[in-house]
């Protein structure tokens, strides 16, 4: 970025009740130019709160939203792009009439739009179906034509509600590139995912929340560095019945091990050991990947929801917090 | 140096709120306009009215207005003249037609070529099947009309003298209160008619804003739309736009009630020719109530089931509103009419028919428009307040109580 001051959404202690709810806490963090930033939690965690915070479409308790140090108003927001969790689209309504007329919503005159719209279905493959109705559109396609309402104005800031849930690996790749260009192009980029995994591959920097609260936010190789505990892999042509002393065996297939060592430890010293006992095929060191640091973060077990947040979403007050 | 490092990549420049509003008005005009349906309805609402007007008119030329009457024998002659001025004075057409005798007469009404034949020789008035009693009542004062002219002649009396003692004027029916009995019915007619025609439109254009805002709600499109325009903006194109759909709806019908009027040869009173084009007027301020409790309605459900459920309140005040007209629509002069007339939600219902009776007063009009409008703004205030923070809660339907304690803490 240069000399320049790096531009950034900046989330300042924003708080949100739903009445003995507390659905946002004091939430801090922020989104540069340039970055992917992924938003993760558990169901109800507040992640679409906080999205619909930082788009406006909830008054807050507390806090404050910024972008470039300036509170986000109506003009600010129309540089943003945002795709909800819930899709959203008229049933009976043409693909290119939706793409025209988001294009004007969001600020584009005239021909103008038109041009948007008409380059945006070529983009997404979309040309020959540009009069039907977004109801005969496959699910897949549907989801093309959302996320080119969040994309046609090359927004300043991203904020996608799960962009990535319901497609399959191709459409997870294709998208993957396009959110990587749109950052390249400068966009500044906040998702949210429960896809962990794909997290860590597109995302440079996380923020963790549950109940309301940012638990963990950081780099991701700065997280997975920092936590006190490494894992050393092991993988035997043939089933040994050798087990290291003095550590912990956190897996164990028999052929293949997993043996958790504190950060300050030698793992050499672990796999020297373990060559003598056996012929390996291969040996890794390797710090905890991150749906582990997430479900550290969150102090669960699992990546199952638990079921008393369920319970709020369903009275009805949103469908995630 | 305020630390952007690219500015928008296009001409794109911030909405006002009139663009806006525009905007979202527009596209609900394109869809309405789009529909099959739109037209169909506004077709049939001008063919009916229309045809009220046409038939009217039938009625008028061809109708028992008009008759023709045979006479058998040389009484014809003297006859004739007397029935068509007997006729005449009760509004009626006649015409005479003499025939040989009382043969020639009964075949020409067997033929259907006469309605009705008088028998001079047998003292008969026959008709074919059904006996027209006001015909026998011209018939019979025709009668002893030439009985006193024969009389007066064979007492001596000159032709001149005999014409001028039967020449009579024809009364004119009034009422007590001095009005035209049949202006004040044509008054009640369009009056009723208007009625049920801003009725119907309400009906059916409020539907089509609680329909729109729950197909919304329901396919969460008002999320991404609520991130481009604000709430109060989405709730005013929307009116708008189904609105403007509305305004030309009604407009044609009434423009077919006026061409209907003129059709109908009828001699409409100057009261009803300007109560119609400010049906326009009152369907717009009823429109722009009742279609925003409408729209709030539909932000409070999430489903189209559930619709009807959230609407039934606001629906029970526009079917109350509609049945007060035809109890207190027919006694525009009460002091009851003058009061229900002028309350908001009645007003756009019941005032179009006292006006077409030209029982409002200018006072009263300007009063009725001047509490609707202060209802519409205070209306509008109240559900774009509402309407922000429900939109988004999906799930199970918001109720109204609690919809307007939301308003309460805006």
């Amino acid at each position: 970025m240069g000399s320049l001051a790096p531009v950034v959404l900046t989330v300042d202690g924003v708080t949100k009740r739903y009445g003995s709810l507390l659905a946002l806490d004091h939430v801090d963090f922020t989104v540069e130019r340039g970055e992917i930033v992924g938003f993760l939690g558990p169901n109800g965690a507040g992640k679409t709160t906080a999205m619909r915070a930082i788009m406006r479409l909830i008054t807050l308790d507390d806090g404050q939203v910024t972008w470039d140090g300036r509170p986000v108003d109506p003009a600010t927001r129309q540089r943003f792009g945002y795709m909800p969790a819930e899709r959203g689209m008229y049933p009976r309504m043409a693909v290119r009439d939706h793409l025209v007329y988001y294009a004007r919503l969001s600020g584009r005159r005239g021909a103008a739009a038109a041009r948007t719209a008409d380059a945006w279905l070529e983009r997404l493959g979309l040309a020959e179906r540009r009069s039907d109705a977004v109801q005969n559109l496959s699910s897949g396609n549907q989801q093309r034509v959302q996320l080119a309402l969040a994309l046609l104005n090359a927004p300043d800031l991203l904020v996608l509600d799960e962009p990535f849930s319901g497609l399959d690996p191709i459409a997870v790749e294709v998208l993957s590139e396009l959110l990587r260009e749109e950052v390249a192009r400068g966009a500044a980029l906040l998702l949210s995912s429960h896809q962990l995994d794909l997290v860590a591959d597109v995302c440079s920097a996380v923020v963790i929340v549950d109940r309301g609260r940012v638990v963990l936010r950081g780099d991701v190789a700065e997280l997975r560095a920092s936590s006190p505990t490494r894992y050393v892999d092991l993988e035997f042509t043939s089933p040994t019945p050798w087990r290291p002393p003095g550590a912990t065996t956190v897996e164990d297939e028999g052929r293949r091990l997993r043996v958790a060592v504190d950060l300050d430890a030698d793992p050499d010293a672990v796999i020297a050991e373990a060559r003598a006992q056996g012929k390996l095929l291969s040996y890794a060191y390797t710090p905890p990947d991150l749906s582990e640091i997430f479900l550290r973060a969150v102090r669960r077990d699992t990546l199952d929801t638990p079921p008393d947040r369920h319970e709020a979403v369903d009275a009805g007050m949103g469908d995630d917090r | 140096m305020n630390g952007r490092v690219s500015g928008p990549v296009s001409d794109d420049r911030p909405l006002s709120t009139r663009e806006a509003v525009g905007l979202v008005a527009g596209r609900e005009i394109r869809e309405r306009l789009r529909a099959t349906s739109y037209y169909l309805l506004t077709g049939l609402l001008v063919v009916v009215i229309l045809a009220i007007g046409v038939i009217a008119r039938l009625a008028d030329d061809d109708g028992p207005g008009s008759v023709t009457v045979g006479v058998a024998g040389p009484a014809a002659a003297q006859l004739a003249p007397l029935v068509r001025q007997t006729a005449d004075a009760l509004g009626r057409e006649a015409t005479v037609t003499a025939f040989d005798d009382d043969a020639a007469a009964r075949a020409a009404l067997e033929d259907g070529d006469v309605d009705a034949v008088v028998l001079p020789e047998s003292g008969q008035v026959v008709f074919e099947e059904d006996v027209d009693n006001e015909l026998v009542a011209i018939l019979q004062q025709a009668w002893a009309g030439a009985e006193i002219q024969r009389a007066l002649l064979d007492a001596g009396l000159t032709p001149e003298q005999v014409g001028d003692a039967l020449s009579t004027t024809a009364l004119e029916p009034t009422t007590l209160e001095g009005d035209d009995a049949d202006d004040e019915a044509l008054a009640t007619l369009t009056g009723t008619l208007s009625a049920i025609l801003l009725f119907i439109s309400l009906q059916t254009f409020g539907g089509y804003v609680l329909t729109g805002v729950v197909e919304e709600k329901s396919s969460a499109v008002v999320e991404v739309l609520l991130a481009r325009v604000a709430a109060d903006q989405l709730l005013a194109g929307k009116v708008i736009g189904i609105g403007v759909a509305a305004l030309l709806q009604f407009a044609a019908a009434v423009v077919a009630g006026v061409v209907a009027l003129m059709v109908s040869g009828v001699d409409v009173p100057g009261d009803v020719w300007s109560a119609m084009p400010m049906n326009v007027a009152w369907f717009l301020g009823g429109y722009a109530l009742y279609s925003m409790l409408f729209a709030l309605a539909g932000s409070l459900v999430s489903r189209q089931e559930d619709a009807q459920a959230a609407a039934a309140p606001i629906m029970t005040a526009l079917i109350g509103a509609y049945m007060l007209v035809f109890i207190f629509g027919y006694v525009p002069d009460s002091t009851a009419s003058r009061i229900m007339s002028v309350i908001p939600p009645i007003a756009p219902l019941l005032m179009p028919m006292r006006m077409a009776a030209g029982a409002a007063s200018v006072v009263e009009v300007v009063l009725a428009l001047v509490l609707l409008v202060a209802t519409i703004l205070g209306a509008w205030k109240l559900t774009g307040r509402i309407y922000e923070q429900v939109l988004l809660r999906r799930g199970s339907r918001v109720s109204w109580r609690d919809a307007l304690s939301l308003a309460g803490r805006g």
